[in-house]
């Protein structure tokens, strides 16, 4: 697992404004996460989890601060530059699957390769690698109104690495998924990110799902805490070591403990 | 090619290029916008079914107008004439009249008259109408007849809609001069078919009653309920007449003379033949005057001024504001129930431009796909099974649905549709990830 980190959070705020009220979701919020690892994100509802995971995918633009996935730095594209990005480097699997029900599995798989200058014999390689990858090649021309909530979990999986994303972000995955099919969907993961040296960015409320992850982050009022092995949640906060960030002074990380 | 040809045939076209740019550059995303017409058959078809019937009424429409527009337009080259009495209608003049202007008559013809008019360039007509039914009371539609009498030489020439007359069938009226055309919704009234003989009791040249067989059936819809009659047969009429009247003209032989036509070849020639005509001193007595056809045309549809006017500018634009707003209402609701998909589209890569094409895509493919079937089956059933519109308007007995509807139908189509959907389409293009989001999660 290579230690440059490929996702690199600075002095993120992020607010929300309902009429006159101003909602914060993130208070200077700072995170590294280097290449390969596996991060499980928790958090209670309305922590922002998803509002994190909606600035890393570059769904969304911070309030304040900074937001770099390898060398790009998201927060400052515009939404078309955004867009074209999001298609070469986030893989996006959702809770609810959110597959096309007019598309059949093959086709849902394709669709973000259909974006790429790709002939149609390289989008066919690349579909059928990402689907033998989540065991689904006899399913291609199932719509998913005929697939099993587990088997489109896996289609949605298929979908979010069949373009070889730099970043594979997971909104709670199993959420809606029995135990079995969740467990399958997690060792799912894992293989990907032993065999496929993927980084993973995955937000779930599931102990057991965290419990797959390398590192375990949990959101508070707005700001990353990280569980030692002691149990003592210490938050991460303010200053990144030197060279973290393209242009930014030197400055030290400091930790709290609470 | 009418300006509304033209204008929707150019939209038409537009449409296809972008369509086949997409096709090309994206097809799965034209995959994508023909699946996504199959989400809800039921609602598709609804709104499919709406615009073909909103389509048929325009069609409808623009059939009868454009073919009056086309009717009373002034024509610059091969102008037809129409030279009829000043003072009286219908015109009633002697026989004599048309020798003045028969360039087959040339020790007849006014002088200054032939540098302009041709051999194939003159043509006139009488009247002639009757009922095979001899008691008054038994008289219906059904049973009177009304036909020009004509020289038949002058058919192909001159008569609109019948240029490619098999010449054999001519040859047949001069050979037969009770042989007469009739035309299809009138022989069907009749209950007659090429061969049967009638006689005709006449109506407005009483005394003159007249035997006929029929000859082959009048091509198109033109002259459906009309017929053309060889005008020496009309003319032995009066003499037979005479001969039974104790050598007494027929009170109406000096006035027989309904119509003459004359073809000049540009508006310079209309305005000369037009003074010749009309400043004649050989026509003092019953002065003429000369118009040019369509002129004509346009005199007659003055009483319908005002219904062609709101036909043309208020029905059609409510039908195709019903239009848009049917397509308009449609996509909107599938846009909102899409919204999530939209989103996650957005998530996968796709630009908003993308979806903005996307549901336009889908409006336009629904608009144009429909108002093309709309207008196909229209030139089907109106023209091939009901023989044209029966709209009763001056002297036009059916209008059928040009070939040209069928850019009209595409244009319409794809163009309400197009505008219908500019809305929805750029809400879906509008969605926001993280709003979409924030309530999934």
């Amino acid at each position: 697992m290579s230690a440059d980190p490929i996702v690199r959070i600075r002095g993120v705020h992020k607010f929300f404004t309902r009429g006159s009220e101003q909602i914060d979701v993130l208070n200077d919020l700072n995170l590294e996460v280097p290449e390969g690892e596996f991060l499980g994100l928790m958090g209670p509802s309305g922590s922002g989890k998803t509002t994190l995971l909606n600035l890393i995918a570059g769904l969304d633009r911070p309030s304040e601060g900074e937001v770099w996935i390898g060398n790009s730095c998201v927060s400052k594209m515009s939404e078309a530059q955004l867009a074209r990005w999001r298609t070469r480097n986030i893989g996006f699997i959702f809770q609810f699957y959110h597959l096309l029900p007019v598309l059949t599995a093959f086709e849902n798989v394709e669709l973000p390769l259909i974006l790429l200058p790709l002939s149609k014999a390289e989008r066919h390689q690349q579909v059928m690698t990402a689907l033998d990858l989540v065991g689904l090649s006899d399913r291609l021309s199932h719509r998913p109104g005929q697939l099993s909530g587990g088997q489109q979990q896996r289609v949605g999986i298929a979908r979010a690495i069949v373009t070889d994303p730099t970043l594979i972000v997971a909104d709670e995955p199993t959420g809606d998924l029995d135990s079995r099919s969740a467990t399958e969907i997690l060792d799912l993961l894992g293989e990907l990110q032993k065999s496929l040296h993927k980084t993973i960015l995955l937000v779930t409320h599931d102990p057991r799902a965290a419990e797959r992850a390398s590192r375990i982050l949990h959101l508070h009022k707005g700001q990353l805490v990280e569980a030692g092995a002691d149990g003592v949640k210490t938050s991460i906060r303010a200053e990144l070591p030197s060279g973290a960030l393209p242009g930014t002074p030197d400055t030290a990380i400091r930790a709290e403990q609470r | 090619m009418s300006l509304l040809t033209i204008i929707t045939l150019a939209i038409s076209i537009a449409v296809l290029v972008a369509a086949a740019v997409v096709l090309v550059l994206n097809p799965r995303l034209f995959l994508l916008i023909y699946r996504n017409l199959g989400r809800n058959f039921l609602r598709t078809s609804l709104t499919s079914v709406a615009i073909v019937v909103l389509v048929i009424m325009v069609t409808m429409i623009w059939t009868v107008v454009s073919f009056l527009d086309a009717s009373t337009a002034e024509q610059s080259q091969n102008i037809k004439l129409i030279v009829t009495e000043r003072w009286q209608l219908p015109s009633q003049m002697p026989s004599s009249h048309a020798d003045y202007m028969d360039p087959e008559k040339p020790n007849a013809i006014l002088p200054e008259l032939k540098p302009y008019v041709g051999k194939d360039d003159f043509m006139t007509w009488s009247f002639y109408g009757g009922s095979t039914e001899k008691d008054p009371s038994k008289r219906t539609r059904d049973n009177l007849v009304f036909m020009f009498a004509m020289n038949p030489e002058h058919i192909r020439p001159m008569m609109d809609d019948l240029q490619d007359l098999d010449p054999k069938i001519i040859e047949q009226m001069q050979k037969d001069e009770s042989l007469v055309l009739l035309g299809k919704e009138r022989l069907e009234m009749m209950n007659m078919k090429v061969g049967d003989k009638f006689t005709l009791v006449s109506m407005n040249y009483k005394g003159i009653d007249l035997k006929f067989t029929v000859g082959p059936v009048l091509p198109g819809n033109r002259y459906n309920l009309m017929g053309i009659m060889n005008a020496n047969y009309f003319n032995r009429g009066f003499d037979t007449y005479r001969t039974e009247n104790k050598n007494q003209p027929h009170p109406l032989e000096n006035r027989r003379l309904n119509l003459i036509w004359l073809r000049v070849r540009d508006k310079d020639a209309v305005a000369k033949v037009g003074g010749i005509i009309e400043n004649s001193p050989t026509f003092s007595d019953r002065p003429l005057k000369c118009e040019t056809a369509s002129s004509g045309i346009a005199a007659f549809l003055d009483a319908y001024r005002d219904l062609l006017f709101g036909m043309k500018w208020l029905l059609v634009p409510a039908i195709l504001i019903s239009m848009t707003l049917v397509i308009s209402n449609a996509i909107a609701i599938t846009v909102r129930e899409r919204r999530t998909e939209m989103a996650v589209l957005k998530v996968l890569g796709f630009r908003p431009l993308q979806i903005l094409v996307m549901v336009l895509g889908e409006a336009v493919l629904v608009g144009g796909l429909s108002g093309f079937i709309a207008t196909l089956g229209s030139i089907a059933i109106i023209n091939w099974v009901f023989g044209g519109i029966p709209f009763p308007i001056a002297f036009f007995p059916a209008f059928t649905v040009p070939l040209d509807a069928l850019a009209w139908g595409f244009a319409i189509g794809a163009g309400t549709g197009l505008l219908g959907s500019c809305l929805p389409a750029w809400t879906a293009r509008s969605v926001k990830v993280s709003e979409v989001f924030a309530k999934v999660a």
